[in-house]
């Protein structure tokens, strides 16, 4: 069963892939998204990421459990909001499978299908302000 | 704090606070609807009244049954109380869909015809004006036979209850075409009634959505006098007693009979706004026969109500804007409204236009309702969550 969670606590990994795996599961692959201290030329001080939680939870549960069906894995997905200090994960998915290539496959097919279609946005809070990244762009907030 | 969730849809049921802001009176036109009669029959006279009706339909017995407990002296005494009471004055019933009075069976047609005159006793008896019946199919059996018998049903009938002084009247329904049913084309219609000859109780009720769908349009302005035009000559406007006011959900001339709520099927807003205020239709009754009538009757009657009164009805959304949009109204949703039968791309429009920030919006963001993206042909609803979501960056 596909688990997926948005919400504003640190996640912790080393759990997720506990609860994700069964005996059954040869082989784990986590992906982490971190906050990185540098973009586009900018120090980033930290992010802050806006949800649109309950249809982000919908999409990202059909992102897993499409997963699951294709590779034969069990998948979690957990994604913060609110503010992501530089270092901490933003989203972190495990994928665990019987073999090693079904797991990396499947958590390649979750990150991007994440990046592509589930609604949430981060703004990233720069010494000089701050900036929603939306797609390939950055646009200036006037929030602080 | 930047969870957004939207707070649950508020539901209705049939009560008159959809009604405060409408004088019945004012209304230069009977506007009903076919009301539920579980109950008791006068059940959907008072829901009728409480929800604004000045007309109202109902199955005076259950459509899908050959045998049935015909109403008792309270039913009826209490119906013909609550029709005092309430001053509903125009009435009218749906016979049973069972009845085929051109059934090409002998055993069908006795039946039929036995029923039918069940319906126009307890008709007469409640005070009804007409009953609304369909013309029956032909079973593959002969179409031109088939209208013969309709007419030979329909003559004696009229006959045997002349003679008993009856007042209510028939009214041949316009049917959608579907299977082998009669009474799609308006010749058929114009060839029943010069079959059973000029008679002060037998009319015609049009279906909006069932004359569209058997490939009448009503859409433009010149489609919609076509239509009537068509009518007047093949039937006759002077015989239309009763109209239908059903939206579609079905494409024109699709030949199928799919009702939708005003202004949010194929035909749309601007033929029921035209419908409400047309000089020559203004003494026709219209009913509403729409979907889910305990939560949307108040809202459809409300919307003939106000195209009556040359108003246009309107819808209110919630829009929830993201990203950098989101800077410009802050995360509340904002309200926003439109003419009823919108789609997102109409709100869309109506958003670019309303901030110049907002101009990209249109081009920039997927729509997303219900949480699932949608397509910007997408109908919007009284009180639809509609967010817009310019490209994402989560991960």
């Amino acid at each position: 069963m596909a688990q997926v969670w948005v919400g504003a606590e640190n996640i912790d990994i080393v759990s997720l892939e506990k609860n994700t795996a069964g005996p059954e599961h040869g082989a784990i692959c986590t992906f982490i998204g971190r906050t990185r201290n540098l973009s586009r030329g900018r120090a980033v001080l930290y992010l802050e990421y806006q949800a649109y939680s309950p249809m982000a939870e919908k999409q990202m549960l059909k992102i897993a459990e499409d997963a699951e069906c294709r590779w034969g894995s069990r998948i979690s997905i957990h994604h913060r909001f609110g503010k992501v200090e530089v270092e901490e994960a933003s989203i972190v998915i495990v994928a665990a499978a019987p073999h090693r290539s079904e797991a990396f496959e499947a958590c390649r097919y979750c990150i991007d299908a994440v990046k592509e279609n589930v609604p949430i946005w981060k703004r990233e809070v720069c010494e000089d302000g701050s900036y929603w990244i939306e797609g390939e762009e950055s646009l200036p907030s006037g929030r602080d | 704090m930047s969870d957004i969730s939207p707070a649950p849809d508020s539901s209705r049921a049939f009560s008159s606070d959809t009604y405060s802001d409408i004088d019945v009176d004012a209304i230069p036109r009977l506007i009903g609807a076919h009301m539920p009669t579980s109950g008791g029959l006068k059940t959907s006279l008072i829901n009728g009244k409480a929800i604004g009706c000045t007309a109202v339909q109902l199955f005076t017995a259950s459509p899908r049954q050959w045998r049935h407990t015909p109403p008792g002296e309270e039913d009826i005494a209490a119906f013909l109380a609550a029709r005092a009471e309430t001053g509903i004055g125009f009435l009218v019933s749906h016979d049973s869909y069972l009845i085929n009075l051109a059934a090409p069976s002998p055993d069908v047609l006795e039946r039929s015809t036995g029923a039918f005159r069940a319906e126009l006793d307890r008709a007469e008896v409640l005070g009804i004006s007409w009953v609304v019946t369909h013309m029956g199919a032909h079973l593959d059996k002969g179409e031109e036979e088939a209208m013969n018998r309709l007419v030979e049903s329909l003559k004696a009938v009229l006959e045997d209850t002349d003679r008993a002084g009856y007042k209510v009247g028939i009214a041949l329904e316009t049917t959608a075409g579907q299977g082998t049913g009669l009474g799609w084309r308006f010749e058929q219609l114009g060839y029943i009634l010069n079959g059973v000859g000029e008679h002060p109780r037998l009319g015609v009720c049009m279906d909006t959505c069932h004359v569209f769908a058997a490939g009448y349009d009503l859409r433009s302005e010149v489609s919609y006098k076509h239509t009537f035009d068509l009518f007047d000559s093949q039937i006759g406007l002077s015989k239309l007693k009763v109209l239908h006011c059903n939206d579609s959900k079905k494409p024109l001339g699709s030949r199928v009979d799919r009702h939708e709520h005003i202004g949010e099927g194929e035909i749309g807003l601007e033929t029921f706004a035209r419908l409400m205020t047309d000089p020559a239709l203004l003494s026709v009754p219209a009913i509403l026969e729409t979907p889910d009538s305990e939560t949307m009757h108040p809202v459809n009657l409300r919307r003939l109500q106000l195209m009556a009164l040359g108003k246009i009805p309107e819808i209110t959304v919630d829009v929830l804007l993201f990203g950098h949009y989101s800077d410009i109204f802050g995360e509340e949703s904002i309200k926003v409204t439109l003419p009823v039968g919108s789609r997102v791309k109409n709100l869309a429009h109506l958003l670019s236009e309303k901030d110049q920030r907002l101009s990209g919006i249109s081009t920039n963001c997927r729509f997303a309702m219900n949480d699932e993206y949608v397509d910007l042909d997408t109908h919007l609803k009284e009180g639809s969550i509609v967010a817009a979501t310019p490209p994402v960056s989560g991960g």
